[in-house]
C-alpha cells in the first residue's frame, strides 16, 4: 500500500541568494515536489558547518542537502567553494560511520533554476527512499522492499549509534 | 518566553493546502499562540500585526506566510513599531515552499507544522540586534588619471565632493591622450580628453580637486567611510604654481635619456614636457637623468627659467596623508609583453612594433613627427597588422581584449590617410567588432586591406628577409602563407598594469585569475571591488575601451554619491560575525576564508578581530573556526541547531 511507503525526512540547507530563491521560484511556478525536504535558510552555503549535517543525522534526518550558488555566482564570492570542499571531506567522514554518500548531497542551484531545484529534490527523496531509514530505531517502513538488506541496515544502525556519542546530547 | 505565531492565509492560497487549526494544535503550548490573518503583507495586515503585538506583548514573533526574501524587512519594521527588537522575528515560508508545491493537504500541513515548529524554536534563541550608524567622510581618493579616473574625479567634484587625484606619471590622461586618433570614429585623442583635463585642472569645480602627479599611494587603513591614505609624491622640481609653461628650461638641458612617452623610440631631455600638449602644462625634471644626480652642479635650466623659483632643484619628496571615505582605483592596463612570443621578432631592432609604439609613430608629436617611416628613414610599402598577439591563447592570455581589432582597423585608416599606396595586411585569429560603430571600421578595412586568418599565434613567424620582413602563418585549414612587409605591427592583449600586484596588497583588493582587480560581480557590480569602499574602474578591472572606462568611472562615482553622503550616517546591518577573544588562538583560518578581507589580527590583543564595516555576514568564517570562537549574528549555531532539532521532532 502507498501509505506504508517509507517517507524519508530530509534537511535542506538553502542559501538565501540562489537555492532558496530557486525554491521560491518553483513555488511561484507551482511546480509540485515531494514534501519530505525541510528547508533551513542560511545566508550562504559557506555557513553550513559539517557539525550541522552530523547533528541532522543524529536527530533523525535520513538525508541532508546543501544547495549552493553555481561556481562563480556566489553572492559572497566563494562561500560555495568552501561548502563544496567541506562536503567532499564530510562524505568521507560519513562513510567511516557507514552513512552512504548519497545521503549527504551537495549541488549547485541558481536562483533561476526552479526546474533543477525540483529535479534535485525529487531525485534526493527517491534516492534516500531507496536507501531506507538511516536510524533503525526510527519507525521504518516495513514489507515494502525498501528497507536495506540486513547487513547494511546493521552498519547504518551502528553508525547512527556512533554519531550519538559524538553529539552534544541524546535525541529526545 | 512567549511566542506569537501569525499565520497568513494569503486569501485561501495557503489554507487551501495547510490546515491552520491542525498546525495550532501541533505547535502551540502555554507559551505560544497562533492567530490567522488574511493578508498580513497588506497595510491592513501590518496594522493588525502591530496592534496585536502591542496587545499580546509576545517576546518573540513568528510570521508564517510567504518568502522572507520579500517581506522580512517589512515585518521587522512592524516589530520595531510595536516596541520589539526587529530581529525577534522569524519568518516561515509556507506559501512558495509548502502550499504552492505540495498537492496533498495532509503532507502540506505536516511540512508546515515542522517548519513552524522549527521557527518557534529558533526565534526563542534570537538575540536583540541593533543597526549601528557611523559618521562618514564624503571625500574621495582617485588613483589613476586615465579616462576612468578623470571621469570619476570630475563627476564627484561636480557634486561638490573633495577629490584627491593621484597619478604616478607627470601627465594626466592615461594612455589615450597619447593616441593621435581613436576608434571607432577617428576622433583626435588629445582633443577628446583635453576638455576633461581642462575641467579637472582649471574648471568650475577644480577647487574641489587636488591633483597629485608623480605620486603613489603607499598605505590605506580604515574602512568604508573612514579611510586614511598615505601618499608619497616625488618632486617635480618645477613649481606647479609658479611655472608658466614656456618650456625655456628644456633647450639648454645638456642631459638626454630614452623618452618613455614615445616608448623609448626617441630621446628627451632630463627636464622635459612628456609630449607636446601634455597636461598639466608644466615640465618635469627626471632626477635619474639629470647631471646633478651624478654630482655635477648643472643649473642651466634654473638659469634659463624666466620665473624666479619656478625651477626648484632643492625640492623634496613629500609624504601626504588624506582622510577619505572611498577610493576609486583606475590605474589602467598594459600590453602583453610581445617578447614572450620570440618568433614574432619583437625587440631585436627591426621594424616590428607594438600597437602602442605604432600609435606614437602615427602621432604628430611622436618620434617621427607623425611621418610614417621605417627605422632606416624610408617610407614603408607594405605593413602587416597582427591581431590577437597573446590573446585567445591558453599559453598566454585566455581572453579576448575586445579592443585590438578596432585599433588595428584604425591603424589601417591612418596608414591610408598618410600613404595611399601602402599595402595593408591583417593577420587575425578571430575578428571582434562589438557595438554599433565598429562594423564601419571593418568595412573600411575590408576595402583597403587583405585579411589572413591564422590558426595559432605560436605558428606565426616574423623573420628578416633581405631588407624586408616576412610574415609566415598557417591557416586554420593547415595551409602556409607568407607575406613580405616593411613594418609589422603587433596588437598584444591588454593586461593588468605593472603595479596592480603591489597595489592589490596595499589596498587589499583581490585580483582575478588574469591579474586584473576582481570585481564584486561581473554583471551586477563590475565597478565595485570585493572590499567595501573600494571601487575599480577602467582597464585595471578588465580590458576595455575608452567608452567603457568612462562609464565605469561614472559608475564608481554614482555608487559613492549614493552611498556615502556627508551628513547622512552609514547604517551597518547587525548580521555580521564577531570573534570571542577568549576562545581565539589567532590561527587565522578565518582570515583565509573571508572573501572581504574583513578579518585581521589585533596587534594589541593578538586575537582575530572582524571589522563590522567590512563583514557581509556570509558566515563562512563561523563555519571554519576550529575553536567555535566566531559568532555569526542571527545565524548562530544555537539558532540553526534549535531550528533543525525542532523540524526533525
Amino acid at each position: 500500500m502507498k501509505t506504508s511507503r517509507f517517507e524519508p525526512t530530509i534537511v535542506g540547507f538553502l542559501c538565501n541568494w540562489c537555492s532558496y530563491a530557486a525554491a521560491d521560484k518553483a513555488g511561484g511556478a507551482q511546480a509540485p515536489y515531494p514534501a519530505n525536504v525541510r528547508m533551513i535558510r542560511v545566508m550562504c552555503s559557506g555557513r553550513v558547518e559539517p557539525e550541522f549535517v552530523l547533528e541532522a543525522f543524529r536527530k533523525g534526518a535520513d538525508g541532508v542537502m546543501i544547495l549552493a550558488c553555481h561556481p562563480g555566482d556566489c553572492h559572497y564570492k566563494e562561500g560555495n567553494y568552501r561548502a563544496a570542499q567541506r562536503h567532499q571531506l564530510l562524505v568521507r567522514l560519513l562513510a567511516q560511520h557507514g552513512i552512504e554518500a548519497e545521503r549527504c548531497r551537495f549541488d549547485y542551484v541558481s536562483a533561476g533554476e526552479d526546474e533543477k531545484f525540483v529535479r534535485v529534490v525529487t531525485d534526493m527523496v527517491e534516492t534516500v527512499r531507496g536507501l531506507g531509514p538511516l536510524n533503525a530505531n526510527r519507525e521504518a517502513a516495513s514489507g515494502s522492499g525498501d528497507v536495506p538488506a540486513a547487513g547494511s541496515s546493521q552498519s547504518v544502525s551502528d553508525s547512527a549509534g556512533d554519531l550519538v556519542t559524538i553529539g552534544p546530547g541524546s535525541p529526545a | 518566553m512567549r511566542v506569537g505565531i501569525y499565520f497568513c492565509t494569503c486569501g485561501s492560497s495557503i489554507t487551501e493546502k495547510i490546515d491552520s487549526d491542525a498546525v495550532r494544535l501541533a505547535v502551540c503550548d502555554a507559551d505560544s499562540y497562533l492567530k490567522n490573518c488574511e493578508f498580513i503583507c497588506s497595510e491592513e495586515g501590518k496594522n493588525f500585526l502591530r496592534d496585536d503585538l502591542l496587545a499580546e506583548k509576545p517576546d518573540r514573533v513568528v510570521v508564517a506566510a510567504c518568502s522572507p526574501r520579500e517581506y522580512e524587512a517589512a515585518f521587522r519594521e512592524v516589530l520595531g513599531e510595536a516596541g520589539l527588537n526587529p530581529y525577534y522575528l522569524q519568518m516561515v515560508n509556507i506559501r512558495e515552499q509548502v502550499s504552492w508545491v505540495t498537492p496533498d493537504p495532509a503532507q502540506a500541513t505536516d511540512k508546515a507544522t515542522a517548519l513552524i515548529r522549527g521557527a518557534v524554536a529558533r526565534v526563542r534563541q534570537h538575540k536583540p540586534l541593533e543597526k549601528t550608524v557611523l559618521d562618514v567622510c564624503g571625500d574621495v581618493l582617485v588613483i589613476g588619471a586615465g579616462p576612468a579616473g578623470l571621469k570619476a574625479t570630475l563627476t564627484l567634484a561636480e557634486a561638490g565632493r573633495k577629490v584627491t587625484l593621484v597619478e604616478s606619471s607627470p601627465v594626466l590622461g592615461g594612455l589615450p591622450v597619447r593616441f593621435e586618433e581613436l576608434f571607432p570614429a577617428m576622433e583626435c585623442g588629445p582633443c577628446l580628453l583635453e576638455p576633461v583635463l581642462g575641467d579637472v585642472l582649471h574648471g568650475k569645480h577644480s577647487s574641489n580637486i587636488e591633483v597629485l602627479t608623480l605620486a603613489k599611494v603607499e598605505e590605506l587603513v580604515g574602512y568604508y567611510g573612514n579611510f586614511t591614505a598615505r601618499i608619497r609624491q616625488r618632486p617635480r622640481y618645477v613649481d606647479e604654481e609658479l611655472c608658466i609653461g614656456c618650456g625655456e628650461c628644456i633647450a639648454p638641458c645638456p642631459a638626454s635619456t630614452a623618452n618613455e612617452f614615445n616608448c623609448g623610440l626617441d630621446q628627451r631631455k632630463a627636464i622635459a614636457f612628456p609630449f607636446a600638449g601634455a597636461l598639466p602644462n608644466i615640465p618635469f625634471l627626471d632626477w635619474d637623468a639629470c647631471l646633478r644626480s651624478q654630482g655635477e652642479d648643472c643649473r642651466l635650466c634654473v638659469e634659463a627659467c624666466p620665473v624666479e623659483g619656478a625651477v626648484n632643484l632643492d625640492a623634496d619628496e613629500q609624504i601626504l596623508e588624506r582622510n577619505i571615505g572611498a577610493v576609486v582605483v583606475a590605474v589602467g592596463g598594459n600590453l602583453y609583453d610581445a617578447a614572450k612570443l620570440p618568433q614574432l621578432g619583437y625587440g631585436n631592432g627591426s621594424d616590428v612594433y607594438t600597437s602602442l609604439e605604432f600609435e606614437r609613430i602615427l602621432a604628430s608629436g611622436g618620434p617621427t613627427d607623425g611621418k610614417l617611416l621605417m627605422r632606416n628613414g624610408r617610407a614603408p610599402r607594405t605593413i602587416a597588422l597582427v591581431h590577437c598577439v597573446g590573446s585567445l591563447d591558453e599559453n598566454h592570455c585566455r581572453y579576448c581584449s575586445g579592443v585590438c581589432c578596432q585599433a588595428a582597423f584604425k591603424y589601417g585608416h591612418l596608414i591610408r590617410d598618410k600613404a595611399a599606396d601602402v599595402e595593408i595586411h591583417h593577420f587575425f585569429k578571430e575578428l571582434v567588432m562589438p557595438g554599433k560603430e565598429a562594423f564601419a571600421l571593418y568595412e573600411h578595412a575590408r576595402h583597403n586591406a587583405q585579411f589572413h586568418r591564422y590558426s595559432e599565434i605560436g605558428e606565426l613567424e616574423v623573420s628578416q628577409s633581405g631588407e624586408a620582413l616576412m610574415v609566415r602563418s598557417v591557416t586554420p585549414t593547415g595551409e602556409s602563407s607568407s607575406v613580405d612587409a616593411d613594418i609589422v605591427v603587433l596588437c598584444p592583449a591588454v593586461t593588468p598594469a605593472d603595479d596592480t600586484i603591489s597595489l592589490s596588497g596595499i589596498l587589499d583588493i583581490s585580483t582575478d585569475r588574469f591579474g586584473f582587480f576582481e570585481e564584486l560581480h561581473g554583471r551586477v557590480d563590475s565597478a565595485r571591488a570585493s572590499t567595501k569602499g573600494l571601487f575599480i574602474a577602467g582597464a585595471c578591472q578588465s580590458p576595455m575601451d575608452i567608452q567603457s572606462a568612462m562609464s565605469q568611472g561614472m559608475t564608481s562615482a554614482g555608487y559613492i554619491l549614493a552611498e556615502l553622503v556627508e551628513g547622512r550616517q552609514m547604517t551597518l546591518e547587525p548580521i555580521v560575525a564577531s570573534v570571542n577573544p577568549e576562545q581565539c588562538s589567532a590561527c587565522r583560518i578565518c582570515a583565509g576564508v573571508c572573501p572581504y578581507q574583513a578579518i585581521s589580527v589585533d596587534p594589541e590583543t593578538s586575537r582575530s578581530v572582524i571589522s563590522p564595516v567590512l563583514c557581509q555576514g556570509c558566515g563562512t568564517c563561523v563555519a571554519a573556526c576550529p575553536a567555535g570562537a566566531i559568532t555569526g549574528n542571527h545565524f548562530t549555531q544555537e539558532q540553526i541547531v534549535a531550528e533543525m532539532e525542532a523540524i526533525l521532532t
